[in-house]
């Protein structure tokens, strides 16, 4: 597959007066691949908005590259195949829907308003278009956004936190829309920190931290290595004891014996055990992993090692760390219970 | 060119709807209405009051106009990020400002035109429908969005690399040293009581800040004894003037908008 979206070591930094600096991006490699929706992941003021900004050439990078549908970011030849819908944004308030995306469409020399009004009706405003901008809801906003970035029919399409502050519904009809997007075989950048959203529509996601990758991969091989626990009744000591591994862990309580292992742990041979043992076995709740689980390891493993570095060093910068904590993040499964 | 008009269309139905600018203009018309009223001076010389006020009123509105509407222009657009969407699409960093001032400058000529109409009518209802007299009036309002235009041009420039507050005064004492200071600078420049160094200053400022002054017009009208000689030639010169020294302002403008990081 080709990559609809590669970075190389790239890097913002921004100056201060004063000639104190801050590096915002830090040496950050990205592949997204076309057709598929990639979720650009980080707490906020990670980076993730300077990155996209970079990307579309609207700021330069310090050093490093950018590169979107195969060109250098910012080219324009490129803004013809991709669109953009900042974070929170804002729109010209006097205009109706219909005149704002009327206004995008003129950018790209199109002149169509039967085409603004499919898009209109495709993101659910139909019956709204001719009021004034300064009468919709946020979620009403967000979507004559999505209207106007489709305007080009875009290749690319760069989402910076779409479903924001957002309602639950709204929140549906955003993710329905993006899903949508895929089917037309676009590829979508989603910058978020919604992680249940990223977690249902994203194929591929990335992490970042502080400006720095901490993950980047498939979401099912990401959250692969889920955890098992069994409950059971009735466990003599010598069973419990039997139980005991380095990856599992064993607790009472109530009386009854809560078991929690690796799915990847030999369950046949477990439950076996107990029920040789005498004891009744009450239930096997599998634990799928969840993106929460993975952001926040990924992210407080990042910290607390940020955290050691600086304590030993008056530097704090290495990228040494980082690529051994990505390989913590894919393979280290569930070791922070 | 599509997208410069574009964004010159959408900027001047945004800067007509403007609360403070409404407000200003409001404001300058009723002044303009109620200045009749303002002297109880025989009718030569209240002719000629009346004039240079209405022409003061319309002069001074018009350029504080043409400050606020251009100081907040390109701050706004970043603050409210819709600069981003426009320039994530086919659109150069040059044409999205030429648009912002083309747009400016049709909401300044707007606004101009609606003071100059009640400015005229009101004259007319209380001087007599002289039409040569209205006609110069019209010119010398003419002559005033040229300067108009050529401020806001000075305030764009300075908004690609300074604060709006700051951007505020710094385009008023412009404006201020162009006009009102125009001679004061001229003495100076030509003293020979005066240091070298303070005439060579005087010099530099001259050449640099745009002579706002030779637009003022107003005393051909106001004193009906001072007449231009060769009429034609000095408006034309005047409006070649503005559109080189526009065209050198937009042209920088551009060149900072371009590096900088928004
Ligand atoms: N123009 C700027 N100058 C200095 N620092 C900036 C600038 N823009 C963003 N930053 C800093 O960069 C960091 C990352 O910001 P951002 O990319 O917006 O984060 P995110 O989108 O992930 O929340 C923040 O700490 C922010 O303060
Ligand atoms: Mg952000």
């Amino acid at each position: 597959m080709s990559l609809a979206i590669e970075t190389i070591d790239l890097v913002k930094t921004y100056k201060h007066r004063g000639g104190a600096s801050n590096t915002v991006v830090d040496n950050l490699n990205l592949q997204v691949e076309s057709g598929e929706i990639f979720g650009f992941l980080g707490p906020n003021g990670a980076g993730k908005t300077t990155t996209i900004k970079m990307l579309l050439g609207i700021i330069g990078q310090s050093s490093g590259v950018a590169n979107v549908l195969g060109r250098e970011a910012g080219d324009i030849e490129i803004h013809k195949r991709i669109s953009y819908l900042p974070e929170k944004p804002y729109y010209y308030e006097y205009m109706s829907g219909l005149e704002l995306v009327v206004f995008y469409a003129s950018l790209f020399g199109i002149r169509d308003n039967d085409r603004c009004k499919e898009l209109l009706r495709r993101v659910n405003l139909a019956n709204d278009m001719n009021r004034p901008l300064s009468t919709y809801s946020k979620g009403m906003q967000q979507r004559v956004g999505l209207a106007q970035s489709l305007i080009n029919n875009p290749e690319l399409l760069f989402l910076d936190e779409p479903t924001g502050g957002l309602d639950p519904i709204a929140h549906i009809e955003i993710r329905d829309l993006i899903l949508q997007f895929r089917e037309e075989g676009k590829t979508v950048f989603i910058s978020s920190h919604e992680l249940s959203d990223v977690e249902r529509i994203c194929d591929r996601v990335a992490i970042i931290n502080k400006g720095q990758l901490v993950a980047q991969g498939r979401l099912t091989d990401l959250l692969a290595g889920g955890r098992v626990e069994v409950t059971a009744e009735g466990v003599s000591d010598a069973v419990s004891q039997s139980l005991r591994h380095e990856n599992r862990t064993v607790s009472f309580k109530d009386g009854r014996l809560i078991l929690d292992a690796p799915d990847s742990d030999d369950l046949n041979g477990m439950i076996d055990a107990l029920r040789n043992g005498g004891a009744q076995v009450v239930s096997i709740i599998p634990r799928r992993k969840r993106l929460e689980d993975l952001f926040i390891e990924a992210v407080a493993e990042d910290d607390t090692a940020k955290g050691r570095q600086r304590g030993r060093m008056t530097d704090g910068n290495s990228d040494g760390t980082v690529s051994t904590e990505v390989e913590e993040v894919k393979t280290g499964e569930g070791e922070s219970s | 060119m599509n997208a410069v008009l574009s964004i010159a269309r959408t900027t001047l139905g945004e800067a007509i709807r403007r609360r403070v600018l409404l407000v200003i203009l409001l404001i300058a018309l009723l002044l303009l209405v109620i200045a009749p009223g303002m002297n109880g001076l025989t009718a030569r010389q209240s002719q000629t009051v009346l004039l240079s006020l209405i022409l003061g009123v319309l002069q001074l509105s018009s350029a504080v106009i043409a400050i606020v509407l251009t100081v907040y222009m390109i701050p706004n657009e970043v603050e409210r990020r819709t600069i981003y969407t426009i320039l994530s699409k086919p659109v150069l960093r040059w044409q999205f400002l030429l648009g912002k001032y083309l747009g400016a400058v049709s909401a300044l000529g707007l606004m101009i035109m609606l003071m100059t109409g009640t400015m005229i009518a009101v004259f007319a209802a209380f001087q007599g429908p002289n039409v040569e007299t209205l006609a110069s009036l019209a010119r010398v309002a003419m002559m005033y969005f040229v300067q108009m235009c050529l401020l806001a041009a000075v305030a764009i420039f300075f908004s690609t690399f300074v604060q709006p507050v700051v951007n505020f005064f710094l385009s008023g004492g412009v404006y201020l040293v162009g006009t009102v200071f125009g001679s004061l600078f001229a003495t100076i420049a030509e003293s020979q009581q005066l240091p070298q160094a303070v005439r060579v200053a005087a010099q530099i400022v001259m050449l640099i800040v745009p002579n706002f002054g030779q637009y003022n017009v107003q005393n051909s009208v106001i004193n009906s004894g001072a007449q231009i000689v060769g009429e034609g030639i000095y408006y034309t010169n005047l409006a070649v003037y503005g559109v080189v020294y526009i065209s050198i302002l937009l042209l920088g403008a551009m060149l900072v908008f371009d590096r900088r990081e928004v």
